[in-house]
């Protein structure tokens, strides 16, 4: 343990950015074996916009060229490589000519603050529930009620959140139905907004909160009874330690391991897994842009919106890398397990 | 006054198929200063009878009748809070599976740190210093051992961890759960010494649970033969292992193998019924082969040859460590040489094409040491023999199929109409081991290698199993590469032993002159280190021991193997 060697660290970043590389690459490829043009695409926008449009061909051709679709393969690939190394993937085709990396700036700090936020909270309860499941020692009401409250685990996040929206916002009123903040308050650092984010982040963390608690509860669940079975859980007993004590230090810390894992990978799927939550809140955050980017075939965002995701699974995964030998001392630096 | 009394103790278990009765009206009482040994197979109820007296039995079985007292504490009336601060306290447990008794993810010291404080609050962090430093030094292991993690530590090591964490508080009883049993002999001499020696520094009583007859006879001074859960034998050790006056305590006096004294094995002037005709090559070959890991020399250079004419049993002994496992899985192919090659008829077997490497896998079998672990538990029986014989061709018909498995069950003495339809998990360890040993057969191999395949069954067992090992060699023209830790065995079955030690051949030759009369001081150091079932036998002191290895390590490394003899049929250099 100690300090992280160099070594590994240079390992573990060489990894990353091949990854990232890897991923960036093909997100180039697959829309490029897509039948579709976006050129076409936004011809036909402005024709319905405007009935009709003189000089079409003229028009797709300097579309073309300004997307830079006319140049030979290799390099529209190099200037694409470039472009994603500071973050720009060109023009938004379906809210022209807005910046693709505006739009995900505009996005990103919603989806991170609810979503992480949220994802966080279900981890810590969905962890506690499944711990408390297995112990031997829970009280009975414990250990039936949590398992009737997986029952939520089982409705699709859609339903469950409109569910919560038609009790919580329609019929009781404590809550916003949809948005990210009020249409009254201007967005800046006043108490006024934070607290209108709050309130109205509340439900689509509730959502996904009661939505996804039963994914970790189960895991954790099944990997404390492999631990109870364990002969140090045993000895822990036999050295008359407080039950408390072996329950925390002895069972929760090895049972968590695996858990941590599985954390990093969900941090990096959360935008892409929450959606329909975002949808049908109408938040405003990078789930939404997706879909709206989806239903408008709008390529550069839905590149731009898929690279962030791919490169907060990859950093996320690389932070884990980091931090694992520090809860793990089995897993030695140099990449093996002992 | 007694450290223990335990009075007509009976333990149940419901199961869905009715009550099992663990433990019968059992009694037995242990002074301070005394030690205890309570010997049965898996099963008999030993460590049953350990966890009641820690108050930690599993669910759901139960305590259906008698009373423990610890001194003066009615171990079955105490509340829970009470009872746990007696544990460690009054009576610790120093549990079997040494291997993974210690928190993965504390530090060594922590976990004796955390114990002082349970039970006596706040200590200042010099005082608990000194005294986990003691204790360390206690049990013979050097200070910085205290900031290592388990996984750093030696099976020795992690067992002499959890014997100073037992002695930490003064109990008044020790109970020691098959302390030493994943242990080789060498280790286990010293970590059983070491504990004696502990034990009588505090002068607390020792319950010791095994099952071998022969660290009983070396380690206490009464002894308790379960069987089933009933007390059979009760009475001072001598006396028991001299005079034994129940059959069943006979049987486990019996199954011990000694080096010398008679063969387990009975007549074996069985005259192979499969003539293998030999095309000239030698069966198996080492040329030169060298293995290290990472700059670690796992095994020195050597070459053998064995030629396959007539079956041999050519057995490999050593310590954990020693480099013989690895030489199993080289020979096996599943590890190449670092140098050197490997070959199977005159064949490299790196170099082998599929179809030759399918040939090679056909008449190479392997038997390993842990029968649990080598069944896919989600196919019966039937189906674990039948899939590589049907794989390597041999199959013709089902009914073909179904009479070699009746056949091969037979042969190593399991009834097929009961065995075939069970799961893996129905079975005894030693049904198991012994499946392994038919599916080999099934298969007619011309070469078995088989790693420790009897460390992990009870010793009753152990001599069936051997047998049925002996016999392939005897009835069926195999050859055999027995790899074990134990050497009484190893007299008795081969032809040929090497000793290894640290990667190196250090003494070979046809057993009643390496084993029977070693000359090199490690071969002399495995035998001094075996148990005898015999009380008069001196197993030595904890010292001896320890000196034992320093004289080992002090000795010139690079001394020449010495060589005790030839046998027909096998060659053996050592050295580039």
């Amino acid at each position: 343990m100690g300090r992280i060697p160099r070594s590994y660290l240079l390992n573990r970043v060489v990894t990353l950015l091949l990854t990232v590389w890897i991923a960036a690459t093909l997100i180039w490829i697959i829309p490029r074996l897509s039948p579709v043009d976006p050129a076409d695409i936004m011809l036909g926008r402005m024709a319905a916009g405007a009935g009709a449009v003189e000089n079409a061909d003229q028009i797709l051709e300097r579309l073309k060229a300004n997307f830079g679709l006319n140049d030979p393969l290799v390099v529209q690939y190099v200037k694409y490589i470039r472009n994603v190394v500071i973050f720009d993937f060109g023009l938004s085709t379906a809210t022209f000519p807005t910046q693709v990396s505006t739009l995900i700036a505009r996005a990103l700090p919603w989806t991170v603050g609810l979503m992480l936020l949220s994802v966080v909270i279900t981890f810590f309860i969905g962890n506690a529930l499944g711990a408390l499941m297995a112990w031997d020692r829970s009280p009975k009401l414990v250990r039936v009620a949590i398992p009737a409250a997986m029952v939520f685990t089982s409705i699709p996040p859609i339903l469950s959140g409109l569910l919560l929206m038609w009790i919580l916002a329609a019929k009781l009123r404590w809550f916003p139905l949809t948005g990210a903040y009020g249409l009254t308050v201007e967005p800046g650092w006043t108490w006024g907004f934070v607290q209108s984010v709050i309130h109205h982040g509340f439900l689509p963390a509730l959502s996904i909160v009661i939505v996804t608690f039963g994914f970790w509860a189960l895991g954790m669940r099944g990997l404390m009874i492999t631990v109870q079975g364990e002969d140090y859980v045993t000895l822990a007993k036999a050295k008359g330690l407080r039950p408390r004590y072996i329950l925390y230090r002895y069972m929760i810390r090895n049972a968590i391991l695996p858990q941590i894992t599985a954390f990093a990978l969900k941090i990096g799927l959360l935008v892409a897994g929450q959606v329909l939550v975002e949808r049908i809140f109408a938040y405003n955050g990078m789930g939404k842009l997706l879909y709206d980017a989806i239903l408008d075939q709008d390529f550069p965002v839905i590149q731009g919106v898929s690279f962030v995701i791919i490169l907060m699974t990859a950093v996320s995964v690389f932070l884990v890398d980091l931090v694992y030998p520090f809860v793990d001392p089995r897993v030695r630096h140099d990449g093996g397990e002992a | 006054m007694n450290a223990l009394n335990v009075t007509d103790l009976s333990i149940d278990f419901p199961t869905a198929r009715g009550v099992v009765h663990a433990l019968t009206d059992l009694s037995f009482s242990v002074a301070r200063g005394r030690r205890l040994g309570i010997i049965g197979e898996s099963g008999s109820g030993k460590t049953t009878t350990a966890l009641a007296v820690m108050r930690m039995l599993a669910s759901p079985g139960f305590v259906s009748g008698g009373s423990i007292r610890l001194a003066d504490l009615n171990v079955l009336a105490l509340p829970e809070e009470e009872m746990r601060r007696a544990r460690l306290r009054r009576v610790s447990y120093i549990p079997q599976g040494a291997m993974n008794s210690l928190n993965p993810v504390m530090r060594v010291k922590d976990q004796l740190k955390d114990a002082i404080v349970t039970h006596e609050g706040r200590t200042e962090r010099e005082v608990l210093r000194t005294r986990i430093e003691d204790a360390f030094a206690g049990v013979g292991l050097p200070e910085h051992v205290g900031s290592l993690y388990p996984h750093e530590l030696s099976g020795g090591m992690k067992q002499r961890v959890c014997i100073a964490l037992g002695v930490i508080l003064n109990p008044e009883l020790i109970i020691a759960d098959e302390p030493t049993s994943a242990l080789d002999v060498v280790t286990q001499r010293q970590v059983m010494q070491t504990l004696k020696d502990v034990q009588q520094g505090i002068g607390a009583a020792l319950i010791l649970i095994g099952h071998d007859m022969g660290l009983m006879a070396q380690s206490v001074d009464e002894l308790v033969v379960l069987k089933d859960g009933i007390l059979v034998e009760h009475g001072d050790m001598r006396r028991v292992i001299v005079n034994p006056r129940h059959p069943y305590t006979r049987e486990l006096v019996a199954s011990v193998p000694l080096v010398g004294g008679e063969s387990f094995l009975g007549n074996s002037s069985v005259v192979p019924d499969v003539a293998r005709p030999r095309e000239g090559l030698p069966l198996l070959e080492f040329e030169n082969v060298h293995k290290d890991y990472g700059g670690i020399t796992a095994l020195h250079p050597m070459s053998f040859s064995l030629c396959g004419d007539e079956p041999r049993i050519i057995s490999i002994v050593g310590q954990s460590g020693s480099g013989k496992s690895t030489m199993g899985s080289i020979m096996l192919g599943f590890n190449p040489p670092s140098k050197g090659r490997v070959l199977f008829e005159g064949q490299d077997v790196a170099g082998m094409s599929p179809l030759q490497l399918w040939d090679f896998r056909k008449n190479v079998q392997a038997v390993f040491q842990d029968p649990y672990a080598c069944f896919n538990p989600f196919y019966r029986v039937d189906h674990a023999l039948s899939f590589p014989f049907r794989r390597f061709g041999y199959a013709t018909s089902d009914a073909q199929v179904q009479d070699s498995m009746h056949e091969a069950c037979r042969a190593v003495g399991l009834d097929p109409a009961l065995i075939l339809r069970r799961y893996p998990h129905e079975l005894s360890g030693g049904q198991r081991q012994r499946l392994i040993v038919a599916r080999a057969l099934m298969l007619n191999p011309k070469l078995l290698i088989a790693d420790e395949p009897v460390s992990m069954v009870d010793a009753s067992l152990r001599a069936t199993i051997l047998k049925n090992i002996y016999d392939l060699k005897d009835r069926h023209g195999i050859s055999i590469f027995y790899i074990t830790h134990d050497l009484a065995t190893a007299y008795h079955v081969s032809d040929f032993v090497m000793v290894l030690y640290k990667g190196q051949v250090v003494e070979a030759g046809p057993p009643k002159e390496v084993i029977g009369d070693p000359q090199h001081p490690y071969t002399q150091l495995l035998i001094a280190s075996i148990p005898w079932p015999d009380p008069d036998r001196d197993w030595g002191g904890t010292t001896t021991a320890a000196e034992d290895i320093a004289a080992l390590d002090a000795s010139d490394r690079d001394a020449l193997t010495v060589f005790r003899g030839d046998v027909p049929g096998f060659r053996l250099d050592v050295g580039a």
